[in-house]
């Protein structure tokens, strides 16, 4: 087996962790570092026992990662309870999102060993701007950017650009929607703003059915799949933590009244292809009768199955390169109407070209 | 065009990419047999690679990455070995949480250990440098790494990095060392890498006992003063200049304790290297342990 394959064989059965030839944890590790993953498959080692089986090399690089998931682990939840303090007085209750979401609610299971690079949470639209004044307040400022790209984000997109605490470092992503309304694919946020949960601590997050397909959403509405691996294992453990058919059947309705029936659709698929998540039959052929027959289904697959593969410039061949292309296409035309998109491509590419010719560090705009 | 080999660096292995013969060049000096064709168990993959487009040409750039990541903006073409250096640093500073990592010069005698914390300027290199060349073994230049719950300091033995004025007292005490070409105008002003001494490359992967902890300042005035710390400023002062306390938390917090508990704590201001050595050997090489 091959790296890559490994990956997808020890997520399926972490077991088979003890029956690796010594030699092939060398690209094993390289990939997981690469895809974020080390943490999360050293929790997996230890659930099932077999963690200390593991030869020295393995298990130092794991344990590694292990502590610096822990301790981030641990930093999310001063974090949540920073930014909840701090915007009380402006009567808003954030709504954390993925990374945190996992860490606040779903310790146990998809929150360990997760790592993150920020914290995202969702804010009343109308309070997005004393929010990010409030926050500027207590010490979180922008980082540099192009005045192109700080114009489209407060122009098209669904959040500002992200703040970061001026000593901590912890950068916040403050959303107003879980899609950018230049897409025209928005849902009215109320739909989600009806799944929510409070958890043990106090923290409001989403509720499984409503938190899975956020997360189905980010992956799949997307053009960008650098960590692609990695957020359809979040899909996979999400789905294992579902217990009871009304969870199925309201991840269902949500996906449809908010216009994400392809996109739950794309994500059941390759779960069950790439990873063999057990999926409800009924639930999965409901969704395949009215998604599976578009004609474009090869080519979504061909590339899907490529994107959402355990991905490393040192394994990819050619037709990984073309999958990320055709899904880069596919995300810019999902996401914005034609005029937008070709202006932005002008902008990036033209970008690009400045970039060939006068070197990366061109562009980066001063760091204070 | 990029040549790809190893450096076996104990208690870790790097993958080296470039194709700058500058850096080629560089580590083929400074590294000597440490520099090696093949390797079973390489940690890190780290490359030093010229900047595309324009900056090949006009005001060549150089990049460094730790695999698929770039954690540094480029860097002067002319600084790419130092920025190497500093990139290795920078895999062990963020990747390692098994040892208590503080940033400090380690040096031994007999296996009884020192460490010198110590920020830029304190002249940490230069005394560093003299010890080595005196008959003192080098672990450290940059970073001390501890066995959490223990004395124990394990070598991580690497170039010492040479910084403006001391790189004119280095190569006039020590002629004949092995030293890396000049980074100019870096943000630590210019630099040189110097190879420690044949012997403490060679005892590379032997632990020390910690036996002190003294903090350094040269001082052009001071001949030598010597002022010992309490436990709580010893303690202040290490945790201050660890690299991964905040990551690790308890067995950082702890093993901190046990240390300053243990062994002596001292500031020193000197302007005179060999009364240095001479102290530290009285008071706790011959004393220590």
């Amino acid at each position: 087996m091959q790296g890559a394959s490994w990956l997808i064989a020890l997520m399926k059965d972490p077991q088979l962790a003890a029956t690796v030839p010594e030699q092939d944890w060398v690209l094993i590790i390289r990939l997981l570092r690469k895809q974020q993953l080390l943490a999360r498959y050293s929790y997996l080692f230890r659930q099932v026992a077999v963690f200390d089986a593991l030869p020295a090399y393995a298990r130092h690089h794991l344990q590694n990662a292990e502590i610096l998931a822990r301790k981030q682990f641990h930093q999310v939840e001063f974090e949540a309870s920073e930014l909840v303090t701090l915007l009380a007085p402006l009567k808003v209750t954030p709504l954390f999102l993925k990374g945190a979401a996992y860490s606040l609610a779903l310790g146990a299971s998809i929150g360990q060993g997760r790592t993150y690079s920020d914290i995202d949470i969702l804010v009343p639209k109308e309070a997005i701007t004393s929010v990010e004044q409030r926050l500027a307040l207590h010490g979180y400022f922008g980082e540099p950017m192009t005045p192109y790209d700080q114009h489209y984000y407060r122009q098209w997109t669904h959040e500002i650009p992200p703040v970061r605490h001026h000593s901590r470092g912890t950068i916040i992503d403050i959303h107003h929607n879980l899609v950018p309304p230049v897409s025209g694919r928005a849902p009215d946020i109320s739909h989600f703003l009806t799944h929510l949960v409070t958890t043990e601590q106090g923290y409001q997050v989403l509720a499984l059915p409503a938190m899975t397909l956020h997360s189905i959403i980010h992956l799949l509405f997307n053009e960008e799949f650098k960590n692609g691996f990695r957020d359809l294992t979040d899909l996979h453990l999400l789905f294992l933590q579902f217990k009871q058919p009304a969870q199925w059947d309201a991840l269902f309705e949500l996906a449809t009244a908010t216009g994400f029936s392809t996109e739950l659709f794309l994500a059941c698929r390759y779960c069950r292809s790439i990873l063999a998540t057990g999926l409800p039959d009924d639930f999965y052929q409901r969704l395949e009768r009215q998604h599976g027959a578009t004609k474009n289904q090869a080519i979504l697959d061909f590339a899907f199955k490529r994107v959402l593969a355990p991905r490393h410039p040192v394994t990819d061949n050619w037709q990984d390169k073309l999958a990320d292309t055709l899904c880069w296409l596919r995300g810019h035309w999902l996401k914005m109407p034609v005029p937008i998109l070709l202006w932005h491509l002008i902008v990036k590419s033209s970008r690009g070209l400045l970039v060939a010719v006068l070197g990366k560090s061109y562009f980066e705009p001063e760091r204070r | 065009m990029s040549s790809q080999q190893f450096l076996l660096l104990p208690p870790f292995t790097f993958e080296v990419r470039t194709d700058i013969p500058l850096v080629a060049d560089n580590l083929k000096r400074l590294y000597g047999n440490r520099l090696v064709d093949m390797v079973s168990y390489p940690d890190y993959f780290v490359s030093v690679q010229k900047a595309e487009g324009i900056r090949r040409f006009y005001r060549p750039q150089a990049r460094f990455f730790a695999d698929q990541q770039e954690p540094f903006q480029p860097l002067q073409q002319q600084q790419a070995y130092a920025m190497l250096e500093w990139g290795m640093n920078w895999c062990i500073a963020t990747h390692e949480m098994q040892y208590v990592i503080i940033h400090a010069a380690v040096l031994a005698k007999d296996n009884k250990a020192i460490l010198f914390p110590a920020p830029p300027g304190s002249g940490k290199s230069t005394l560093t440098t003299w010890l080595a060349f005196h008959g003192w073994r080098l672990l450290s230049d940059e970073m001390a790494l501890i066995q959490p719950h223990s004395r124990t300091v394990i070598p991580f033995v690497r170039p010492i990095c040479l910084k403006n004025n001391s790189i004119t007292l280095a190569k006039q005490w020590f002629p004949d060392a092995t030293y890396s070409t000049v980074a100019s105008d870096t943000h630590k002003g210019d630099v040189i890498h110097l190879s420690p001494p044949e012997s403490s490359w060679q005892h590379n992967k032997e632990p020390a006992e910690i036996v002190g902890v003294v903090f350094p300042n040269y001082r052009s005035d001071t001949e030598m003063d010597i002022y010992q710390l309490d436990k709580t400023q010893s303690f202040m002062q290490l945790a201050q200049n660890a690299f991964n306390y905040g990551v690790i938390g308890h067995d950082g917090f702890a093993t901190l304790c046990q240390l300053i508990d243990r062994v002596a704590g001292f500031e020193i201001f000197y302007n005179d290297l060999a009364l240095v050595a001479e102290f530290l050997q009285q008071e706790l090489i011959d004393a220590g342990g």
